[in-house]
């Protein structure tokens, strides 16, 4: 079973051309009872845009615009909304599935950042960060620090929860002077 | 004649140092350990403020987000995935994956760019 699921996994990843760095692990069965001491993890697909940009912009030197705080601050309410309701829409129904929720994750992002965008918020700069896992007996801990202006900077996060699954959605804004 | 020296204070990010520096601080955190539910509070907390002391000690003028997922091995799937808006000149982002043999840590930094 474990060498038709490398073959299957191999496959997969040809077909996307996508970067894999462990060739010679398992993918341990899901069905296994009990706890897994020594279970071996696949990374299946990673994803890292830009860096292979040969000749990248030059970078654009602004202007001073002596506007130190921002004249509209981030609305984290609407933004906590945005969140809910992209979550619930997109994964009510879900089971946890991996290639499923590889696309989804992706996808959610992308979309919250469009709607995070279309607010219109000006000269602040927005980091999305999706963790979609499935629901099984593990415990798990995300958390996160941050080195900004708190008067300017903000966040906004939204967990969401069904049977199978959850998923974390948070929302950074930077504001740039 | 009066020569004019201009220099440009803007750098971008730099991903491998990040990474490496990022990856230390994992290692000296969780490097031996096993799970440990009632320890892994602490553990995030330090692996990301520690990570976060080390990325502003190198002086360069970034904003930085330091985000960690620490989860128990026991055969469940997680993704993550991130989505930025921001200039790809100056700002950057770097992932840094680590696991052992009880359990998995990702760790996401993202540097936005300050003009000083």
């Amino acid at each position: 079973m474990s060498d038709f699921a490398k073959e299957k996994a191999a496959r997969l990843l040809k077909k996307r051309g996508s970067v894999s760095s462990l060739g010679s692990h398992d993918v341990k069965a899901k069905e296994t009872a009990g706890k897994t001491k020594d279970s071996i993890s696949t990374l299946s697909y990673i994803e890292e845009p830009g860096h292979h940009e040969d000749n990248p912009r030059p970078t654009v030197q602004m202007e001073n615009t002596f506007q130190l705080a921002p004249y509209r601050r981030f609305p984290v309410l609407t933004v906590n909304d945005i969140l809910k309701d992209v979550l619930s829409s997109y994964l009510q129904e879900e089971k946890y599935e991996a290639e499923l929720c590889r696309q989804m994750t992706k996808t959610i992002s992308e979309v919250i950042k469009a709607r995070v965008k279309e607010l219109m918020v000006p000269r602040y700069k927005i980091v999305v960060l999706i963790s979609i896992g499935q629901l099984s007996d593990q415990n798990m801990r995300i958390g996160s620090r941050c080195l900004w202006d708190s008067s300017n900077d903000t966040f906004s996060s939204h967990s969401f929860k069904n049977s199978s699954l959850f998923a974390l959605a948070n929302v950074y804004a930077v504001y740039f002077e | 004649m009066p020569v004019i020296l201009k220099i440009i204070l803007t750098v971008s990010f730099n991903t491998d140092e990040a990474s490496v520096t990022v990856k230390e601080c994992i290692e000296g955190i969780i490097g031996g350990i096993d799970y440990n539910q009632n320890k892994v509070n602490q553990w995030t907390a330090s692996i990301v403020e520690h990570s976060l002391t080390q990325l502003v000690k190198q002086g360069k003028p970034f904003k930085f987000i330091v985000n960690c997922a620490i989860m128990q091995k026991s055969g469940a799937g997680l993704h993550t995935a991130n989505s930025c808006y921001w200039d790809t000149a100056t700002d950057g982002s770097c992932t840094v994956r680590w696991e052992n043999r009880t359990m998995y840590c990702v760790v996401s930094v993202f540097a936005v760019a300050v003009t000083c």
